[in-house]
């Protein structure tokens, strides 16, 4: 009975231990906490989408080039349910448990920022989607890399356009989510305002989850600005546009990040969307040519339609972003090795579907103009930098 | 340190701001009530803290939101349907699920409704995904204007709706022969049942009648708030400090609670800054509980 189990067990041990270095040669493992629930959940399904689209994409092509093999990209998820404490542990668990090759970060800045020191720690290289704050790159980690482009990429250009189209324009009034992009990404805003010498008359913060900015917004109206920026999430953006017009805020430029980019947004708004101004970092109207398995952005939306039915946002880009990112480093490298492959990252001049992407020193992609957009009759038009815009900055509100 | 206002108003705007921050707070008032009131009554006659509120809330909302994309319903005149809809569930929820574990300790029901809130939760998110969604009303409503003071007209019918409706609910609960047995039946279960009161029955019926209010709210809301699944835990958020400061069981205690705390908010706003709104009513919470533990208008013995 007990040799014929231990044998069993010995024969099961051999299985296992002889199977493991068989799968770790054909496919490439790469894991990526996501927050499938709680309040990101939007956006962990889109960035899931991204993903699946770039894998789908890279399978059918045979897999990732390394040397003379092709492997199948197999990607691991766990839901972190959109608690940062959470991503970390998972962070933890893909590196030592799923042995994965790489990482993808999870969403956003904040639980980028946590879930670096887990990758940096265990020397696995991280591609991150979703982080744009100078607070997340300023670590000094090597194996983190962000492909989108920090956040004075985005206040300069729209700071620029206000002072130019509107010169008489002085206030500024700010209002942030207190969390780390929206208020870092207000911060940006806010010396882009002074640096062309207009007044910031309102600074405030609102707490993550707050339903009613009815206070916020009184106070914002009594500043009485020209021009009103407001930084937060979807849901956020849904609620103070719909309450800035409840209230009767005023002002001739109104600007708006992260949500107005989104159909969804569009959609809950109504009316209301008409002339917000916002930046992103892809739009569908964008037109790289590239050396990716899509072959340039026209092609990416093309494909994205086909399998989603709808064109993909800037979110929904990111995800596929990483994956060609990191599989044109490897396939550079010619190696999974993360050595090698962190070379090949730091060396960058990557041609994507998403831009050009390039690192800085820091890990923060610096190769790229992200659009400057404007809702105009109930669709978005890109109206900065002149070369891909659709039409022409409008300003003015519809309350 | 950033100037607050650098652009200080003079007095007289100064009281103008101050009326509109008091109005703003009423106004989001008459809303937090309606959230409340439905979670109050389980609290007080079931002894249920009932985690699921705030996601039948979101139901609601998604109810009332669907009313009005396939057949043209205004959601505030929806309300009272939304609320019917969910009554059936929540007797239905009550009478096979919950019923079982009634005369168990506190903690089993709260851990029965904390997992029905993630099936719900979960349920909807995989139903109508995490998507926000809005009732966009057209024309919308607009705002009402008394001088320089606005107040969003759709807040205005959502209170008065909703304060109807809690109005008729207390008239139920104190004149007709079902209040007086979810009364009683609060009061003395057993006695009650000697009395000849189906207490099964009103138990399903007391649950049935605050899914109702949650259900109403939750449509109220839907042309307000942003509908999605992952809202549900503000909410249930709200109407838990609200029971607490009004006082548990107390319907006029949860409207008063409600109101207390979207104008506590809304100066807190004022003056410690819209980041710090709720550090004041919690603030207010803690010395609540410290001093009256009953809430302001709580009767000892129900808590």
């Amino acid at each position: 009975m007990t040799s014929g189990f231990r044998a069993a067990l010995a024969a099961v041990l051999l299985a296992t231990t002889g199977t493991l270095p068989a799968l770790a040669q054909d496919t490439l493992v790469i894991g990526a906490p996501l927050p499938v629930t709680g309040a990101l959940s939007p956006e962990g399904t889109k960035l899931k989408q991204g993903y699946e689209l770039w894998q789908e994409q890279v399978n059918a092509a045979g897999g990732v080039k390394v040397g003379d093999k092709k492997l199948k990209v197999d990607l691991r998820y766990y839901d972190y349910q959109s608690q940062t404490p959470k991503a970390i542990q998972l962070a933890e668990k893909l590196i030592t448990d799923d042995k994965v090759d790489f990482l993808f970060s999870p969403f956003g800045s904040g639980a980028t920022k946590a879930t670096s020191a887990v990758a940096e720690k265990h020397g696995v290289p991280m591609i991150a989607s979703s982080a744009s704050s100078v607070e997340v790159f300023d670590q000094g980690y090597k194996n983190l890399f962000g492909v989108y482009t920090d956040n004075s990429t985005f206040s300069e250009p729209i700071a620029e356009l206000v002072k130019t189209k509107l010169p008489n324009a002085k206030r500024v009034a700010i209002l942030a989510r207190n969390d780390l992009y929206p208020l870092s990404l207000a911060n940006e805003f806010e010396k882009s305002a002074k640096k062309r010498g207009l007044d910031v008359v309102f600074f405030e913060k609102y707490a993550i989850g707050t339903l009613d900015h009815a206070s916020a917004l009184t106070q914002l109206r009594a500043a009485n600005p020209d021009w009103v920026v407001v930084t937060g999430y979807i849901n956020d953006l849904i609620t103070i546009r719909k309450q800035a017009a409840d209230l009767k805020v005023g002002g001739d430029v109104f600007t708006l990040i992260n949500g107005p980019a989104y159909q969804e947004w569009i959609s809950a708004v109504g009316p209301l969307a008409e002339n917000v101004t916002t930046a992103s970092w892809f739009h569908p109207v964008v037109k790289y040519e590239s050396e990716d398995v899509f072959g340039s952005s026209g092609k990416f939306v093309e494909l994205f339609k086909e399998k989603y039915g709808s064109a993909p946002d800037f979110t929904q880009a990111s995800g596929a972003a990483v994956g060609v990112v990191l599989q044109q480093a490897i396939e550079r490298a010619g190696s999974t090795d993360h050595d090698k492959v962190r070379a090949e990252l730091q060396k960058g001049g990557f041609k994507t579907f998403f831009g050009p992407i390039s690192f800085a020193e820091s890990g923060i992609a610096n190769s790229y103009v992200p659009p400057v957009m404007q809702i105009q009759d109930g669709k978005v038009d890109v109206v900065l930098p002149a070369d891909i815009a659709t039409s022409e900055f409008r300003t003015g509100l519809k309350n | 340190m950033r100037p607050r206002l650098t652009a200080r108003p003079h007095e007289g705007k100064r009281s103008m701001l101050w009326l509109q921050v008091l109005v703003n707070g009423l106004a989001v008032g008459g809303l937090y009530a309606c959230i409340a009131v439905g979670f109050s009554i389980v609290w007080g006659v079931l002894n249920i803290i009932n985690i699921l509120h705030g996601s039948l809330i979101v139901l609601g909302g998604y109810l009332a939101f669907f009313a009005h994309q396939y057949w043209g319903i205004s959601p505030f005149l929806f309300a009272p349907f939304a609320g019917a809809i969910l009554f059936v569930l929540g007797v239905g929820l009550q009478a096979l699920v919950i019923n079982h574990v009634m005369t168990r300790p506190f903690l089993i029901t709260l851990l029965l409704t904390f997992g029905l809130n993630l099936f719900l939760d979960n349920s909807m998110l995989a139903m109508f995904s995490a998507d926000y969604r809005k009732v966009l009303l057209d024309p919308p409503l607009g705002v009402f204007e008394l001088g320089s003071i606005v107040v969003p007209a759709d807040r205005i019918y959502a209170t008065l709706i909703g304060l109807t409706l809690v109005g008729l609910l207390s008239l139920l609960l104190r004149f007709t022969q079902l209040g007086r047995a979810i009364i009683a039946v609060r009061m003395d279960r057993d006695a009650a049942a000697l009395l000849g009161i189906n207490v099964r029955w009103t138990y399903a019926l007391a649950f049935g009648l605050g899914v109702f209010m949650a259900g109403s709210a939750g449509a109220l809301l839907s042309a307000i708030f942003p509908i999605s699944p992952v809202a549900s835990a503000g909410y249930l958020s709200k109407a838990f400090v609200i029971c607490v400061l009004g006082g548990l069981g107390s319907i006029p205690g949860a409207v008063i609670g409600g109101f207390a705390l979207g104008v506590i908010e809304s100066f807190g706003a004022l003056f410690l800054g819209p980041e710090h709104a709720l550090t004041l009513a919690f603030i207010l919470l803690v010395v609540l509980l410290a001093v009256r533990p009953s809430g302001l208008l709580g009767k000892r013995g129900f808590a």
